[in-house]
């Protein structure tokens, strides 16, 4: 049914406010009020001074994609294409082979993730039944000096380790 | 018309064709009776039990519908709770020990039991022992890998090698749940229509070697073409994709019923030529032994065609009928001599009474009827005089001509693949190859087919009749083509616009012309 509606009083009726340039002066006085205070003092400053102070990253932050391996250093990726078929951005491109080791029958000879396509939406994570690619590296900033840079490969997927406990990520938190 | 007859299904009134079993008689009007065992071309074997129906005021009340044939007034129920419920067991049994392996499963996606477990049970398993474990890979010979686990003994491959291939090189071994289909020791699938069992199997227990990995079901495009590995020109599906980055590729060819044609199936030679769309394709035009761009390249073998005196040009029994009509009314223009003659690519004693041909060119009968003469005799004449030969996408190596020496006299090549004669050639065009290209083409039994573009490449190459229109032929486009085609004797009273999809039969008198 209907939200409830508040009138808000229009404000800036009264003389004083018309005159406008009074206002000016109180509001450039709220300015030089914190730039004073901040000045003398900047221990108390709203800032987060990155990149020397890093944020904290939750297991829940959704940064770039690694692709997990069994104990035996193995990989878990089955190449199902269950992450491309979900994917929305279609930044992942994979390419099937056959697996000899008995584990199953089928392994990625590749697996590219264009990360300057992809929006970091986590539906890959969602569909994958192998729990194979995961987002939880934590790493966030990506930087490199050619497109092709940031299609990252099998090899780089597999050997990013994650900062997080397992059971740290199945919780959420830490 | 067929004889059609009249029967309840649910209690609503149907009309269907007479004379066929409950499965294809309802599937006519659009009512599908599940199935696993039952196929068309391989008959009822009343195996999988998911067919089972309710006939009220029947004896016996249940029957597979399969086995059955549809008579007037029968009252057929789907349903009802009954049905329903064997529907139900029969899926819970077909799903006992079969390993749900999906995400790596090639069949993922056009798979019978995906399909009707979701239509037909969607209940969780109840299985609570250990599944039976068979052998996940064996490999029966002729690029067919078997996966036992995934197996549902439909017999369908095996009846396909007792009754269509007649070779029985596979059997059901064993009874109960240890039960799987088996080659003989030592007997591996050995005939030319293997990869057929791929197709025909329900659940991904067949995979084709070939095709084993490369792609998900679902990405793959099926366009509907021709197959031109023979003369039978076999109902295809083109199943191609574009891949992130890359271009339109081929990753397999499928056949597509056409009861006039070829029926359900296809040989694995012609699965097979989709790699030749995709392999050594012509891709840089050359003019007078330079490369060139295609415009310079036309533009250079139209004047080096108007300077010939006597031009001869061969062309391939591959081509399809627009392109050959467009060649003849180009040398017509030009006066050069249309020959046709190809006995190169027959291939004594290959063919079958099935579907492979001795010709292994798509198009041969287009020649009797368009007139284009394909003798050994003319052709040797017309290359004793010729100043100039120009191959539409005929490997004159075939013929027994040393290309290389005829290219000092002035060859020219248009056509898709690279051969010796593409290598020779000083001029060479390459255009667009039949999966991206429309056309016609009349088979070994004078029956006419249409074939549409399946493949467009991310930078497509143009296409035999538009080069041949920048050489100066009048026939601009397939639609021109087939409008001078429909004025011709030989084609009267075929309506080109509109061949059926199925394929047109030419009449007996047309037939007639057509030499063996």
């Amino acid at each position: 049914m209907g939200i409830d509606i508040k009138t808000v009083e229009r404000k800036g009726g009264t003389p004083q406010e018309r005159v406008y340039l009074v206002e000016v002066f109180k509001g450039m006085a709220v300015t030089f009020g914190h730039f004073i205070r901040n000045f003398l003092d900047n221990s108390k400053l709203y800032i987060r001074h990155y990149p020397e102070v890093e944020p904290e990253i939750t297991p829940r932050w959704r940064g770039r994609h690694r692709l997990t391996r069994h104990e035996d250093g193995t990989v878990k990726c089955v190449a199902c294409f269950m992450c491309q078929t979900n994917c929305p951005a279609k930044c992942i491109m994979i390419e099937a082979g056959e697996r000899l080791d008995g584990r199953t029958e089928k392994l990625p000879v590749r697996f590219d993730i264009d990360l300057l396509e992809c929006i970091y939406c986590g539906y890959c994570v969602e569909a994958c039944p192998m729990d194979a690619i995961r987002m939880d590296t934590g790493i966030y900033s990506l930087t490199g000096t050619s497109r092709e840079s940031f299609v990252i490969g099998l090899n780089e997927l597999l050997h990013s380790e994650s900062p997080f406990t397992d059971e740290e990520y199945k919780k959420g938190s830490k | 018309m067929a004889d059609t007859i009249k029967l309840s299904v649910n209690g609503v009134e149907v009309e269907v064709p007479a004379g066929k079993n409950l499965i294809d008689a309802v599937a006519a009007v659009g009512i599908e009776i599940p199935h696993i065992c039952y196929h068309p071309a391989l008959g009822a074997d009343g195996n999988c039990r998911m067919c089972l129906v309710e006939i009220e005021d029947g004896r016996p009340p249940l029957v597979p519908a399969c086995k059955t044939r549809a008579a007037e007034g029968m009252k057929v129920r789907l349903d009802s709770e009954k049905i329903k419920k064997i529907q139900r067991d029969m899926m819970e049994f077909e799903l006992i020990n079969h390993p749900i392996d999906c995400p790596i499963c090639d069949q993922a996606g056009e798979c019978i039991l995906q399909d009707y477990y979701m239509k037909y049970d969607a209940v969780p398993s109840r299985m609570r022992v250990p599944q039976v474990k068979k052998d996940k890979k064996v490999d029966f010979g002729a690029g067919v890998v078997h996966d036992q686990e995934r197996c549902v003994l439909c017999a369908r491959c095996v009846r396909f090698t007792r009754l269509i291939t007649k070779t029985g090189e596979l059997g059901i071994v064993n009874r109960t749940d240890e039960a799987r289909v088996s080659i003989f020791p030592g007997r591996p699938l050995s005939n030319r229509y293997a990869l057929n069992v791929v197709d025909l199997c329900p659940v991904g227990a067949m995979t084709s070697k070939d095709f084993r990995f490369q792609q998900r079901a679902w990405f793959l495009t099926r366009s509907k073409s021709v197959c031109h590995g023979c003369s039978k020109g076999c109902n295809i599906f083109i199943d191609h994709n574009r891949e992130k980055y890359k271009d339109d590729v081929i990753y397999r060819y499928r056949p597509r019923h056409n009861a006039q044609v070829n029926g359900y199936f296809m040989c694995d030679e012609g699965r097979m030529t989709y790699k030749l769309e995709n392999e050594n394709r012509l891709l840089s035009p050359k003019a007078a032994g330079q490369q060139d761009d295609t415009e310079g390249a036309v533009n250079a073998l139209k004047r080096r065609i108007q300077q010939a005196v006597k031009p001869l040009f061969v062309v391939s029994p591959n081509c399809s009928l627009e392109q050959m009509h467009a060649v003849q009314a180009l040398a017509g223009s030009v006066k050069a001599v249309v020959n046709g003659y190809s006995d190169g690519c027959i291939k004594e004693g290959d063919g079958d009474d099935f579907l492979i041909q001795d010709d292994k060119s798509a198009n041969r009968a287009a020649f009797a009827l368009l007139g284009i003469d394909s003798g050994k005799d003319v052709f040797d004449a017309a290359l004793n005089d010729a100043d100039l030969v120009v191959s539409f996408a005929h490997d004159l190596s075939l013929n027994g001509v040393d290309c290389s020496k005829l290219a000092k006299d002035g060859l020219a090549f248009v056509g898709s693949y690279g051969n010796t004669c593409a290598d020779a050639a000083t001029y060479l065009i390459p255009v667009a190859s039949y999966s991206e290209d429309s056309g016609s083409i009349i088979n070994v039994d004078g029956i006419l087919q249409h074939y549409e573009v399946a493949v467009v490449k991310n930078e497509p190459l143009p296409t035999m009749l538009e080069i041949i229109a920048g050489l100066g032929g009048s026939l601009k486009d397939v639609e021109a083509a087939r409008s001078s085609l429909s004025s011709m004797d030989a084609f009267k009273g075929v309506d080109m616009q509109n061949i059926p999809a199925q394929g047109l039969a030419l009449t007996v008198s047309e037939v007639d012309n057509v030499t063996a």
